[in-house]
């Protein structure tokens, strides 16, 4: 943008007057971020006409006139700046970055836009805030940058995906996830891996993306139509500039470690709980004192991270280049996750005439994950193992060569029992053991690229073509060994798959953009899109190996003794015929209305176009004559409104029929999916109203919503005694609505010679409520129905435990019962507070009730950033809350068998007249104690946080030192220490509030066994040649 | 002007390939690569077929906490939860211990699996019978071949049905006129067919064996003589038997018996009937593959072996049975049929561990035998009851151990015969439904007391010492039937049925 204005400065200021009575003045102006000089800034003597511009290098030379005080300098994108003149003969001036105004020109869907003439709701988001901090994949940092853009991290493994919403939950069966699109081609968002989570987002190397824009209401989204109703996320990368080549290395290194882990029962301590257990409930003793073991150390680590990025940017007046080689290696915190990726991009923009320009955008990455098995209830699930593993057996038995010198049972079925006369319930075996023999790989090979003509036809206006293509070739591996774990029962196992997507996507759009009569600025853009794309793979896989040897690294063919294979294939068609026009008057008036009309394969033929249009209006007040603010120097109000649609649904969703089921008497068809050919486009209404305000220097942004989603495609319930496959029917039924408020406030709060402070502000708030339903969506731990939010817990309400005899209560109907822990008299009683130790009446169980909402009500993210001389540091907060969580990780740890217990168990009840939250011990009463196939009002905590997202403080060498010590060799320099997730302060007892066991949309808030968050402490440089 | 009309052919020659393109450009006419559509699922005699394995498939491996897995209706899951609902199979792990220690409620995961997947498998079934006759009325299928279907599917419904009955309704013979399930007659595979469907109420016990007869009369009449890998006319008459059984029809059950008597035999060693599944004794079993079985989480030889043949062994043996007197201490079941370790004693009629292809056994001879030794008990034919029950037991007793006699037994005749299904039936999740029907006419009070689950951790308790115990439930406590799903109720919108008193 600079460079483009760069030719038009030229232009007009060229005015050079010498006067007879004058004073040559020379020097140099540079910044921040162009220190070797910025090219094409005015310099202009206060008060005259008298002005030049810079050079290549940012020198200048002017004549002033003899009475002249003040030069003042400016440009585009920075603050401008006056300098008095005194007798200096030499003044070099550094400007400053105008943040205000750096976002000038937004990406909005098949174009850009000025951001002053924007009516609809986009937040952009600099890349440069986080393009430094380690992370697997970018959109885990967009968390708390924009206002509306919710972003979850559910847990430390690497390559699991976070969940992301804008502006709340936008479907309930179908996707709720926003459409990504790259440099104009959207991405597929699909996870391709079988064996890890590998979310496809980790494939894009976050240094290469320059910035992202996000697309909130419906006006701005309604370009993308039937995509739309989860929000737009356009991410732009890097591109060339004018220049000589600009070399860029920087790189981070440095630990991640988990924010907090499980506070256990020591080996002692456990074997007083585990015979109490059994005791109590009439069993003989077998635990017996042995060592003090903290299995979780098997598991957990320091995992070294490191990151490096190298890119070459440069160009000629006629060709632009970007290239770029990153290569990261991250080590999450639980044994032996970890993500590794390399990355190349090559971007080029080339204009072959004045009227005709070509480009390309390619990048190419290579990611591997190797994951483990942390099945929330997976007997070698690293969370689940580790923290039920008995505390008083030791984890390795030198001995023991047949296992790796582990403590496992001669048979493999389970972990050594010590000095126990039992081993661990559900034999679980040694985690130490499954940890080093079993692997979990994921690779995946991503191409993400287009190329574009562009021509100008006719003055305004301009065709363009552009064809994008995503492909994924992943391939997985598996491995499990044979004597112990998973692997056991198969006598060892291999599997291998490789699952491509492939997607093109062709656009093509006229776009014409006119002056009538000098105020009225049009701009129209129409279009086509088609896209296409196949998703498909097939698999392989052995079990009884016959040798170890044989299973490291791929299937080898002759080394199994049963062999199993299987494939898949599905294809997805899209078409659309859209257009957009912009008007402005003056910049006063704004308005843009937008139309598209989709079709899908998804759909049944005759039902599968939609038409969706948006539209929005603004007025910018504070250019009318009678706005008249010392305070407020832009003013701004909008409106809009747009019916989009939701293409995250099924494949086929329309379609029914038979499909392929091979059972034990051999390969048939079996019934699938009831069709239903009316099945329509669920529909997105948007409503926003919203504001942008400069008062002083405090820019203000305000938006209120309400998203009305109608028609909602729903796996609608049928009763399972109908016996209808999956027992759900694809239906348009159901309603919801989300409305909200967003606030954003940024400012300079102080700049004040050396130092300066930049503020940055923004919260949301929203309310979701589901209108319409054609019955309650009841899951294992959440229940969606009709006037209450999507997904609130719902189970039953825990009353405490019974004083006069340990009995855990519940609420029934209008009672009270009390679950009778005495052998022989099992089972519910009626409570009586008068008599509380009476347990003669029989009583039903406990019922049902909604405990709490899972979705925060408000979320927000708070940066400052500070600045003195060459210091700078950023600390980043964010926060969320009004939400609750059913902390099934603690219910889990609290159960009756013959496992490890988190250590609050040690208040347990044991006498009459203790007032306690933990009943009497019980062996083998876990459902009956703690209710364990709902939640649990007892397990409910609140989910509020405020966490300290980043710390980041960095030093910026001296121009003059870089120039001492490398003569000129390199150009800038920075060195940095960062700190991520550095604290979370929160009521809630679990390792971490964000944790989040699902990701659909009806099963939210809970926290069963996940691998806590990772904390990041790194060192980095970035270095400019 | 000479620019202006470049311009111009710019701009004709975009159009032009813009149009080309557009006609060209046709991707959202797809059809599914995985779906046969419902009008061409029964064109062809061979996708008929497919689509009765379809059911067997789903019989086998049917749903179970939204997925494919762990061998519910019939693949693993109706021995299972039979078994672990009485006393003679002993729960070791946290697995099956909401069934064993009675703590289930309308959302435990068993018995809203149990109740998913069966009447998954009816529904497959009834829009096959109802697509037979339209197949052969156009020439697809034979009548012969039409019928032979037709009797399998109406023996797959009453097999379904039943195994609903005996979990979540009252028994028959204590008062059939009680509240039964819902038997579907129709298939359900378009949406205008919910409402309909959702009307079917549970009515009562006596309809739904009523029904349940009737349909096995007319599998009878339709089926072959066959295999028993495949519904057979013998399966069918073995099922009746056993309904009958359940209703107390005494005569019936011998009817049925007489007619199996002379095509099937009890075999000389009573492991053979679980080393392959074709032995004079197997009447109907479901086949499990190594690419079709209920997995390691649910397959029997995974669930039941024993750990030192690589097997999980959540389930032992309970000590009751095994140190019941009633069990002769020289009976080869006892060493044919089960293999020890330190910590128990396991069943070893499933046995592969590896690959989990142990069919599932659902009707043997020797039940058909002891249902008719029973009946003849109960008409006071003591003689013929007592040469059942011996032609069952003194197979597997070496010639040193004498056959029962009628006067030896007294009157314990039928207390002999019930001890010897324990035996002979044992980890065939059979004690269920005795315990159900014999608790129904008041022979048992209920659930007897079970061993502590978690507690037989050692050898030694089959050899001696106290047994841990716990986990009796009286009939009349509303637990002894399993609550309806808490889900079938409340997205029936137009017509729930009814729970069960006491959830």
């Amino acid at each position: 943008m600079k460079k483009v204005l760069l030719t038009f400065a030229f232009a007009i200021l060229t005015l050079v007057s010498v006067l007879a009575q004058s004073k040559p003045i020379t020097g140099r102006v540079t910044s921040a971020e162009e220190p070797d000089g910025v090219p094409g800034a005015s310099v202009v003597v206060k008060g005259t006409t008298i002005g030049v511009i810079t050079d290549l290098d940012g020198s200048y030379s002017i004549q002033a006139p003899a009475d002249a005080t003040t030069l003042v300098f400016s440009f585009v994108g920075y603050l401008s700046k006056e300098m008095p003149i005194g007798s200096n003969s030499v003044i070099n001036v550094v400007l400053d970055v105008d943040v205000k105004t750096l976002n000038e020109v937004v990406v909005v869907g098949y174009g850009t836009q000025e951001r002053r003439e924007i009516t609809g709701s986009v937040a952009s988001i600099d890349a440069s805030a986080i393009e430094n901090l380690v992370a697997p994949s970018f959109e885990s940092q967009l968390a708390g940058r924009a206002p509306g853009v919710s972003v979850t991290t559910p847990s430390g493994i690497l390559g699991s995906a976070p969940i992301i919403r804008i502006r709340g939950v936008n479907s309930l069966t179908s996707s709720a996830s926003p459409l990504f699109v790259i440099d104009g081609v959207p991405l597929v968002n699909s996870d391709r891996s079988s064996v890890n989570d590998a979310n496809p987002l980790a494939n894009i190397n976050p240094a290469d993306i320059a910035s992202f824009e996000v697309l909130k209401d419906g006006s701005a989204s309604a370009i993308y139509g039937s995509r739309a109703a989860n929000g737009v996320i356009l991410i732009t990368t890097k591109r060339g500039a004018t220049g000589k080549a600009k070399v860029s290395y920087s790189t981070s290194m440095g630990i991640n470690e988990a924010v907090d882990t499980f506070d256990l029962l020591t080996g002692d301590q456990w074997v007083t709980i585990a015979n109490e257990k059994r005791t109590n409930a009439g069993q003989s003793e077998l635990a017996a004192p042995g060592v003090n073991t903290d299995w979780q150390d098997l598991v957990f680590r320091q995992g070294f991270t490191q990151q490096h990025n190298l890119s070459i940017a440069g160009g000629s007046e006629a060709t632009k280049y970007f290239f770029s080689l990153g290569f990261t290696d991250q080590e999450s915190p639980v044994r032996p996750n970890e993500l590794s990726r390399y990355s190349f991009r090559g971007n080029v923009d080339h204009n072959i005439s004045k009227a005709v320009r070509v480009g390309t955008s390619m990048s190419y990455s290579y990611t591997e994950i190797f994951g483990l098995n942390n099945g929330s209830n997976s007997l070698s699930g690293a969370i689940y193992n580790s923290t039920r593993s008995l505390p008083n057996v030791p984890i390795y038995d030198e001995a023991n060569t047949a296992f790796d010198g582990f403590n496992v049972t001669a048979n493999g079925a389970t972990t050594g029992f010590g000095n126990n006369l039992a081993g661990p319930d559900n034999n679980i075996p040694n985690i130490g053991f499954v940890l080093k023999n079993n692997i979990y790989r994921s690779r995946t090979h991503r191409i993400i690229g287009n190329a574009y003509g562009e021509v100008d036809i006719l003055d305004g206006l301009t065709a363009r073509t552009q064809i994008g293509v995503d492909l994924t070739m992943a391939d997985d591996f598996q491995s499990l060994d044979a004597r112990h774990g998973d692997g056991r029962s198969s006598n060892g196992s291999v599997f291998m798959a490789a699952n491509p997507a492939f997607q093109w996507n062709w656009q093509n759009t006229l776009n014409y953009q006119t002056i009538i009569a000098e105020d009225h600025n049009l701009n129209f853009t129409a279009g086509l899109e088609y896209q296409f794309a196949k998703f498909y793979g097939f698999s392989a896989s052995g079990t009884d190996i016959s040798d170890d040897y044989f299973r490291r690294n791929n299937l080898i063919t002759g080394s199994y003794n049963n062999q199993f294979s299987g494939g898949g294939y599905t294809e997805r068609g899209y078409d659309s015929y859209f257009g957009r026009f912009n008007y402005s008057y003056k910049g006063k008036y704004l308005a843009s209305f937008t139309v598209r009309n989709d079709g899908i394969s998804d759909l049944a033929v005759e039902n599968q176009r939609g038409t969706f249009f948006g539209g929005s209006v603004g007025w910018r007040v504070s250019d009318e004559a009678f706005f008249n603010s010392e305070l407020i120097s832009d003013f701004k109000v909008r409106a809009s409104y747009a019916e989009v649609g939701n293409t995250g649904i099924d494949s086929f969703a329309a379609y029914g029929g038979y499909s392929p089921v091979l059972g034990g008497a051999g390969a048939g068809i079996g019934y699938n999916r009831i069709a239903n050919a009316d099945l329509q486009w669920e529909t997105s209404k948007k409503l926003n109203f919203g504001l942008d305000m400069t008062l002083g220097r405090i820019t203000v942004s305000a938006d209120y919503f309400k998203n009305n989603i109608d028609g909602i495609i729903l796996a609608a319930p049928t009763a399972p005694s109908l016996g209808v496959p999956g027992n759900s029917i694809n239906q348009n039924v159901g309603q919801m609505e989300n409305t909200g408020f967003e606030l954003r406030v940024a400012s300079n709060v102080i700049s004040r010679g050396k130092f300066s402070w930049d503020t940055d502000f923004n919260i949301s708030y929203i309310k979701n409520e589901v209108t319409n339903l054609i019955s309650p969506l009841t899951g294992t731990y959440n229940r969606t129905e009709v006037g209450n939010p999507i997904a609130q817990l719902y189970g039953v309400v825990w009353e405490g435990v019974n004083a006069a005899n340990g009995n855990p209560l519940y609420r029934s109907g209008d009672n009270i019962v009390q679950y009778n822990l005495v052998r022989g008299a099992l089972g519910f009683k009626q409570y009586d507070p008068a008599n509380p130790s009476d347990v003669s009446v029989a009583a039903s169980g406990p019922t049902q009730e909604y405990l709490g909402n899972t979705l925060p009500k408000w979320q927000g993210g708070w940066s400052n950033n500070f600045r003195f001389g060459n210091f700078d540091a950023e600390i980043f907060t964010r926060f969320s809350g009004g939400n609750y969580i059913m902390n099934e990780s603690l219910r889990g740890l609290l159960g009756q068998g013959f496992s490890n217990n988190q250590a609050s168990i040690l208040t347990r009840w044991t006498e009459s007249g203790q007032v306690t939250d933990i009943p009497k011990l019980y062996s083998g009463q876990d459902q009956n104690m703690w209710q364990n196939s709902v939640s649990n009002s007892r397990f409910v905590e609140k989910g509020d946080y405020v966490r300290i997202q980043n710390i980041v403080l960095g030093y910026t060498v001296p121009v003059s030192a870089l120039q001492s010590a490398f003569s000129g060799a390199i150009s800038n320099a920075r060195v940095f220490a960062q700190v991520q997730n550095p604290f979370t302060f929160t009521g809630y007892s679990g390792l971490d509030p964000e944790a989040n066991s699902f990701s659909g949309q009806l099963s939210f808030g809970v926290d069963s066994n996940v691998a806590p968050v990772i904390r990041t402490y790194t060192l980095g440089i970035s270095v400019g040649f | 002007m000479k620019k202006f009309a470049i311009k111009n052919i710019k701009l004709a020659l975009v159009g032009v390939a813009l149009l080309g393109f557009t006609s060209a450009c046709e991707v959202t006419e797809l059809v599914p690569a995985n779906l046969i559509p419902d009008s061409e699922a029964f064109s062809t005699g061979a996708r008929i077929e497919s689509a009765v394995l379809g059911v067997y498939e789903s019989a086998q491996r049917g749903f179970y906490a939204n997925a494919v897995q762990r061998g519910y209706p019939f693949g693993a899951a109706n021995v299972e939860q039979g078994d672990m609902r009485g006393e003679d199979m002993y729960n070791d792990q946290a697995f099956y211990e909401i069934t064993y220690n009675n703590s289930y409620s309308p959302v435990s995961a068993n018995n809203v699996g149990m109740w998913i997947s069966l009447y998954r498998m009816i529904n497959r079934l009834n829009i096959i019978l109802e697509n037979l006759d339209v197949a052969v009325t156009n020439g697809v299928l034979t009548t012969d071949e039409g019928n032979a279907y037709k009797g399998e599917m109406l023996f797959l419904r009453a097999l379904a049905h039943h195994e609903l009955l005996i979990h979540f309704a009252r028994p028959y013979s204590d008062n059939p006129s009680s509240l039964g399930i819902p038997y579907r007659t129709f298939g359900i595979d378009d949406v205008t067919k919910v409402p309909d469907g959702e009307a079917v109420q549970r009515g009562t016990v006596s309809e739904d064996y009523a029904q349940l007869l009737q349909d096995l009369d007319a599998a009878e009449g339709f089926l072959p003589e066959g295999g028993a890998f495949r519904a057979n006319k013998g399966a069918a008459i073995a099922l009746k038997s056993r309904v009958k059984l359940h209703m107390e029809d005494w005569p019936g059950v011998l009817a049925e018996y007489t007619k199996l008597a002379s095509k099937y035999a009890i075999t000389a060693n009573p492991a053979t009937p679980f080393r392959g599944g074709t032995s004079t004794d197997n009447i109907f079993s479901f086949v499990n593959s190594a690419e079709a079985n209920p997995g390691v989480n649910g397959a029997l030889p995974a669930m039941y072996g024993n750990p030192n043949n690589g097997a999980r062994g959540l389930v032992k043996i309970s000590p009751i049975i095994w140190r019941a007197d009633f069990w002769d201490p020289a009976d080869t079941r006892r060493s044919l049929l089960t293999s020890q370790s330190t910590t128990g004693i396991f069943t070893s009629k499933y046995q592969d561990a590896v690959t989990y292809t142990d069919p599932n056994v659902i009707l043997r001879f020797a039940e058909v035998v002891l249902n008719a030794a029973e009946a003849n008990a109960r008409t006071g034919k003591m003689m013929e009851a007592v040469d059942l029950l011996n032609s069952v037991r003194s197979r597997a007793l070496p010639a040193s151990v004498p056959m029962y006699t009628v006067e030896g037994l007294g009157d314990g005749t039928l207390q002999a015969i019930l001890n010897e299904r324990r035996i002979e039936l044992l980890a065939e999740g059979r004690r269920w439904p005795d315990i159900h029907r014999l608790s129904g006419e008041g022979l048992m009070s209920g659930i007897p007391m079970k061993a502590t689950t978690r507690s037989i951790t050692n050898i030694s308790f089959y050899q001696g010492g106290v047994i841990p115990m716990d986990h009796s439930l009286e009939y009349s406590s509303h637990l002894f039937v399993w609550p309806i799903p808490l889900t079938e109720i409340q997205t029936n919108i137009s017509a729930p049925i009814e729970q069960n008193p006491g959830y």
